[in-house]
């Protein structure tokens, strides 16, 4: 168990907390959640076109921005103004960078990289490709070694 | 006693215990506990629920928990009984009860520890005051000293003879202040009917502790004002005023960043406050199956007889509306017949005589495609607390009622309003069939109906609110129908099998179809008299009293009873 001191909590002041309390808080309906900064229609549809017109990936405004969004819309839409328009800001830019994702992993294997490089990418879109790029390379390899013919015909065991 | 600051004197007091939520079997009290509920999560109060359906599951369920909790929260039901003597607690327990049944009984608004009333307290109710019904037992004293003293006989025997004289005149005045308390309480408790409903009074109260309540919490809002309406158990003009105040709290709630820019996300739940129509369920239905299963409107145009549905056919052509696009579901109807409805029913609706149409009541909407009025919720889960579909044990219907109120189990409240649906077209089959073979008989001081064995759908009515809701209908229609002046003032007794093989029957009392809005219904104590004076085998399980189960073979003795008691 972890432990620590928050607060002073004054009525009607904002106070910054950590997000699972502010959610649970906001839960027992005992508070009334700010959004970020950068959770703003302007802000974020700027966001989204510079994503689209440029080729690699540009920073985000928070490496947790998928997270905080899904989050906060999901318990306090009503603390957010124009939450519909959020959403579908955010997930456009989420796609673009799947996509873009999808793009270069393509071009990855296709030319049979050793390494590749990627700035600016969060980690919940790293997971999200994480665990299929890998294991995909692993048979890759398994079956690229396999194809060299000689040393008797083990059975392949995976 | 009376509780008159809800949140210090209640809340506050089972915030930081252990509390049992004793929940009757109704509409109310199941949004009532909803409530509670919502609160006691967000206060983390450990709580257990107990769903009970009548006076002998709550002595059980007393029993069974007294030994683990001193808290007990009773939800309309308990006030109109001793509770001290019926459950026999502990010093040290302490009961809360949000009541709407009348008249609250003289013990529990007199003591002073033990139980505790949550009850709006400018509402008509009529208590005796406390010097006419309870008497200190010092007179006892005083005439056993007269008795014990003694010392010369002549003395003795004078004083013998004073004392006699003065232990009569006592004997005599306390025999007229009893009788006299007898006919207090009498009239007191003569008649039940029912005060402010249980959501009102935890949501008044309730909103001085919270400034805001969410989605769950402000449907019961509205529930227990559409309850009012459909089941007609209050005071008219009591729900005109309690509906305003209502009406304020949740304008509070919408307004909260609604402005031109920012306005909230479709998502969110908004309650609106609007005039809708008085047709059962007609959002989730189409128009034309609304209008002949609703009893205002079927009653008004008489749609059990033939003339009837061609006033119906006719009252739809003087609205213009197709009868194709009236039959199917009312969400595919036509855009533009769908804008103008309300008001082209309202204007034809006058022209056939039904003035009352119109409504004020909430409605929810959520989403793109939820949209609920308070009456359909108010039914779906009505039908689904009295399924007579068994599964499992048998609080599953009221858990699942219950589940059917939060958001997330929409699925369940569209069982719940296809159950409905069908209810209300069993009912309005079955009166239908009552008016035409005449099945309403006039007995003298009432009217009394029976349905036989083989009615199709009489396993819905064995269930009391069903039956209920059918003998309101029927009454409304039968007033319709009948030419009898005397007729249309007389109350109902409705009766129906309830289990073939122990041979019971189900039978309800309600009060006369008048236009004041006094409903006041003294079957209870007709119903208990009767049962006493002809030793008939009666149950008075519910918490109703004008609702008891009998055995078919003493119903006509019963009856007779009741004629004579009540002519």
């Amino acid at each position: 168990l972890f432990q620590g001191d928050l607060g002073p909590f004054n009525p009607g002041l904002p106070v910054e907390v950590p997000v699972w309390l502010a959610i649970n808080l906001k839960q027992r309906q005992k508070c009334r959640l700010i959004p970020p900064e950068w959770m703003d229609v302007e802000k974020l549809e700027e966001i989204r076109d510079q994503e689209r017109k440029e080729d690699t990936f540009t920073p985000m405004p928070s490496p947790y921005y998928m997270e905080l969004t899904k989050l906060l819309l999901n318990y306090a839409s009503d603390n957010i103004p124009k939450a519909d328009e959020i959403r579908t800001l955010v997930k456009d830019t989420w796609d673009t960078r799947i996509a873009k994702l999808r793009l270069s992993a393509d071009s990855f294997v296709r030319r049979q990289e050793a390494h590749a490089k990627l700035d600016n990418l969060t980690l919940m879109e790293i997971n999200t490709t994480g665990t299929f790029l890998t294991q995909a390379l692993d048979r890759m390899y398994k079956l690229r070694t396999n194809l060299q013919p000689g040393e008797g015909a083990h059975s392949q065991d995976f | 006693m009376f509780i008159s600051d809800c949140r210090r004197e209640f809340y506050d007091v089972i915030v930081s215990q252990r509390v049992l939520l004793l929940v009757a079997s109704d509409v109310d009290a199941l949004c009532a506990c909803k409530i509670l509920q919502a609160l006691f999560q967000c206060d983390h109060v450990q709580y257990t629920l107990v769903p009970v359906s009548g006076w002998q599951e709550l002595e059980t369920a007393f029993l069974e928990h007294k030994d683990q909790f001193k808290y007990f929260v009773l939800i309309n039901c308990g006030a109109n009984v001793d509770l001290l003597e019926i459950l026999q607690p502990e010093e040290d327990t302490f009961f809360f009860v949000c009541d709407s049944h009348r008249p609250i009984n003289v013990v529990n608004v007199y003591n002073d520890t033990q139980i505790k009333l949550l009850v709006k307290q400018d509402d008509d109710l009529d208590v005796p005051a406390y010097d006419d019904i309870f008497r200190d037992e010092e007179d006892e004293e005083e005439d056993s000293e007269c008795d014990s003293d003694g010392s010369e006989p002549s003395e003795k025997r004078r004083r013998f003879e004073e004392g006699v004289i003065e232990r009569t005149m006592k004997r005599r005045q306390r025999r007229e202040w009893e009788a006299r308390r007898r006919e207090i309480i009498f009239d007191y408790e003569q008649y039940e009917y029912h005060g402010t409903s249980v959501i009102f009074m935890l949501l008044t109260g309730q909103c001085v502790i919270f400034r805001k309540h969410f989605c769950v919490l402000v449907i019961k809002y509205k529930n227990t004002q559409e309850e009012s309406e459909v089941t007609n158990l209050f005071l008219r003009m009591k729900y005109v005023t309690d509906i305003g105040i209502l009406q304020r709290h949740v304008s509070r709630h919408n307004h909260r960043n609604e402005d031109e820019e920012n306005s909230l996300s479709i998502d969110c739940m908004r309650i609106a406050f609007e005039y809708d129509l008085r047709l059962a369920l007609y959002q989730h239905w189409s128009l034309y199956e609304s209008l002949c299963n609703t009893s205002y409107t079927s009653a008004s145009l008489k749609l059990w007889s033939v003339q009837g549905q061609k006033r119906l056919q006719e009252f739809l052509a003087d609205m213009g509306l197709p009868l194709k696009q009236v039959k199917q579901k009312f969400n595919s109807m036509d855009m533009s017949l769908k804008e103008n409805l309300r008001e082209m029913i309202e204007e034809s609706a006058n022209k056939f005589g039904m003035k009352d149409l119109r409504v004020q009541t909430f409605s929810i909407h959520f989403g793109f495609k939820n949209k609920f009025s308070a009456s359909d919720i108010v039914y779906a889960t009505a039908s689904l607390m009295e399924n007579i579909e068994k599964e499992g044990p048998e609080t599953t219907n009221f858990i699942k009622a219950l589940d059917s109120l939060s958001r997330g189990n929409l699925d369940k409240l569209h069982q719940g309003l296809d159950l409905a649906k069908k209810q209300l077209r069993a009912i309005q089959q079955t009166v239908a069939s009552c008016i035409c073979t005449n099945l309403v008989i006039s007995q003298g001081p009432f009217l009394y109906c029976s349905l036989m064995e083989g009615t199709p759908d009489v396993k819905l009515f064995s269930k009391p609110v069903s039956l209920c809701l059918l003998s309101k209908y029927l009454l409304k229609s039968f007033v319709c129908s009948t030419k009898n002046k005397r007729c249309k003032l007389l109350p109902l007794i409705m009766a129906a099998p309830m289990d073939v093989e122990q041979g019971t029957v189900i039978m309800v009392g309600i009060p006369p179809e008048t236009e004041s809005s006094d409903k006041k219904n003294f079957f209870g104590r007709a119903f208990e008299k009767a049962a006493d004076s002809t030793n008939s085998r009666t149950l008075h399980n519910h918490f109703d009293m004008s609702i008891i189960e009998l055995k078919t073979e003493d119903r006509s003795k019963f009856l007779d009873a009741l004629i004579s008691l009540l002519s």
